[in-house]
């Protein structure tokens, strides 16, 4: 990873500082903003290889930046949120952001995440996927768990395989609806949380203690590969 | 009737009597005696007019009697030798007796008419009473009293709602406002009691109307600021205790991170945001229960006399000086005041850095004491931007940022604290915006001056 570019933004000069410092130390190459024209100024200037965004701007939202971002920009975007703004949070995600850390953070979470988001991109669109012991070819259309081919309806491999191309990102109810059921189902999360429970009871080991699809509350869902977590 | 009451009348009427039986008897020379009868009629109207009608008319009797008595033949009897006597004595009485009615109907009418002035001075008085908000409650024994004079009973009083006790009921139309409690033998004057009761009992009705509804509006009031307060205190512990931590947490994670590799400069760097979060966290929790004990009107000063210069000092002893420093300027004469020398010193310490984050960078902050007979004022004073004139009371509310203060170090409660802690000294505190640019805040204590001997 070393020399890979990361824009931070945050209003917060000591975090800014904490945060560059860190970066640096593990091996990234380090741009700061302190609100949100800096960042788009700086993200034009030099495209980054990944954004870490703080939510709360004084001059605009970290949600609006992600969404302007994201009409022009691949890069991973990781949103720094706070208890009490899970709207926000969830927003920013519904914008495309990757993913989230709440503050206070630890340096290992946010580094984890940052890594994660950052292979994601740069992973090739492989045939077969590989999760753990799950193994899902999306050219046949088949799915096997420890070798032993599992029967999916169409919906429930839609929603694996959209989950499994985003392995480690958190997908909001809405993105993952939008996706799978098509854009006039993006309210309808009683579909997706019957569909998420049927998926659970046939991929889980223990579907009452998910270890591949994971639930974050009030937001999504994420899929990950059981030795990583 | 008392004894004390039956003298006056009875003296006045006997007195009435003597006086015109002597006036007739010194002007019976030169008019003829019958027709000098008439004058007694000015005995019987004085005694009418004061003490009515029954003692007019013993008076009128009395005077017919002395003047047969003493001026008609033959004089010294109550006997009469001419029959035409008699015919005028009884004139004279019926028009004494008729001129006594008619003053007594007057004196009646005029004491009638006093007592409906009163009545009506008292409900003019009460109205106003209730209308300018004084308390209902507190004006009741007073309300009691004077309705009682008006209604002539001592003691009376009145409670509002169902008294247990038996008394008149006060009704505004249907509704009970409450009861004139009376003692046991009152003598009531009646008409008095027809005419003022429901009067007044309307104007208690409208007056617990104002109360209750000032009450709701009160409680009303208070729940949306103690609401503003929560949310906002909920804000300030959210976001600003956690942005300290978090730069804490991150530097101090990467200080023993096996993984990162960082430089002595970047250790320092470090490090440098421990001390500076660490003391941002300490001021956040000082103000935020600062706030809270101010709130609370948990804050009691103890106050001990302080030399200003002296308050000034601690105060800038607990104040960063490294971004912006901060020039004093005292007079010769130092003046003391007589502070909880730790609260003035909060109040101060935010004064001083509210003053500092909005320096201009280069500027220092100015402060300057001036003594006056009776206070000493503390002004602070930066070259930063002017207050607007429409927010120089507002800036110390609570968690009031002003539109430019986009400064992330306060919580909005710094210049609310110095307020509290000033006035709960005795102090003021206001904001000004000199002419020639910048802002500044004054703060002012009364000057305690002590006896000659206890100065040293």
């Amino acid at each position: 990873m070393s020399g890979t570019r990361v824009l931070v933004v945050d209003d917060e000069p000591q975090i800014l500082r904490a945060l560059e410092t860190t970066l640096r130390g593990a091996g990234y190459e380090v741009e700061t903003a302190p609100d949100a024209a800096t960042a788009l100024t700086r993200a034009a200037a030099k495209p980054p290889e990944a954004v870490i965004l703080d939510l709360v701007l004084p001059d605009r939202s970290g949600v609006e930046v992600c969404r302007e971002l994201r009409t022009w920009l691949q890069a991973p975007v990781l949103v720094l949120s706070a208890v009490g703004e899970e709207r926000d949070k969830v927003e920013a995600l519904d914008a495309g952001a990757d993913d989230y850390v709440t503050k206070p953070f630890g340096i290992d979470e946010l580094l984890a995440r940052l890594r994660a988001a950052l292979r994601r991109a740069a992973a090739p669109g492989e045939p077969v996927l590989e999760i753990g012991e799950l193994t899902i070819d999306l050219d046949k259309r088949v799915v096997q768990r420890d070798g032993d081919v599992v029967s999916l309806t169409p919906h429930e491999f839609a929603l694996l395989r959209y989950l499994a191309q985003n392995e480690g990102r958190l997908l909001t109810h809405r993105s993952i609806l939008r996706q799978v059921w098509g854009p006039s189902y993006q309210s309808e999360s009683h579909y997706l949380h019957v569909y998420v429970s049927q998926l659970r009871r046939k991929i889980e080991p223990d579907p009452t203690r998910p270890r591949y699809l994971l639930t974050e509350a009030g937001a999504g869902y994420r899929l990950v590969s059981p030795s990583l977590s | 009737m008392q004894r004390a009451d039956r003298l006056a009348p009875l003296t006045g009427s006997v007195a009435a009597v003597v006086l015109v039986t002597a006036a007739i008897f010194l002007l019976r020379g030169g008019v003829p005696v019958l027709s000098l009868g008439s004058l007694y009629v000015l005995a019987v109207l004085p005694v009418a007019i004061f003490w009515g009608r029954i003692w007019a008319v013993l008076v009128a009797v009395a005077s017919m009697l002395a003047f047969n008595f003493f001026f008609l033949a033959p004089v010294y009897t109550f006997r009469l030798s001419e029959r035409s006597n008699w015919l005028a004595l009884g004139v004279y009485l019926a028009t004494a007796i008729a001129v006594s009615e008619l003053a007594a109907r007057a004196r009646r009418r005029a004491a009638e008419a006093e007592q409906r002035e009163q009545e009506e001075a008292l409900l003019g008085e009460l109205s106003i009473a209730l209308l300018q908000g004084e308390s209902l409650v507190d004006e009741l024994p007073r309300i009691g009293a004077a309705t009682g004079s008006v209604i002539g009973v001592e003691g009376a009083r009145i409670e509002l709602g169902k008294a247990p006790t038996q008394g008149i009921e006060l009704r505004a139309g249907a509704r009970l406002v409450g009861t004139l409690v009376l003692p046991d033998d009152a003598d009531l004057n009646r008409p008095a009691v027809r005419r003022f009761l429901p009067a007044l009992a309307s104007l208690l009705a409208v007056g617990l109307d104002r109360e209750e509804l000032e009450r709701q509006a009160r409680a009303a009031e208070g729940l949306r600021t103690s609401d503003a307060v929560k949310t906002a205190i909920l804000r300030a512990v959210s976001h600003d205790l956690r942005s300290p931590l978090t730069a804490i947490r991150v530097a101090a994670e990467s200080l023993t991170s096996s993984s990162l590799r960082l430089s002595d400069e970047d250790r320092m760097r470090q490090l440098e945001t421990l001390r500076l979060e660490t003391r941002r966290l300490d001021r956040l929790v000082s103000n935020l229960l600062d706030f809270s004990r101010l709130e609370a009107e948990a804050a009691r000063p103890h106050a001990e006399l302080v030399a200003v210069d002296e308050l000034i000092g601690q105060a800038l002893a607990s104040v960063d000086a490294d971004p912006v420093p901060i020039d004093v300027e005292l007079p010769v004469e130092i003046p003391l005041v007589e502070v909880d020398s730790v609260q003035v010193e909060r109040a101060l310490v935010n004064v001083l850095a509210n003053a500092q984050r909005f320096a201009p960078v280069g500027t220092p902050v100015h402060v300057a004491v001036s003594a006056g007979d009776t206070e000493v004022v503390l002004r602070v004073a930066n070259a930063g931007p002017a207050i607007e004139p429409h927010e120089l009371d507002l800036v110390f509310e609570p968690f009031v940022r002003l539109a430019g203060d986009d400064d992330r170090d306060g919580t909005g409660l710094g210049l609310a604290i110095a307020r509290g802690f000033a006035e709960a000294n005795g102090g003021r505190v206001w904001a000004e915006s000199p002419p020639d640019g910048g802002a500044t805040f004054a703060l002012a204590f009364p000057i305690a001056h002590v006896p000659a001997r206890a100065a040293r």
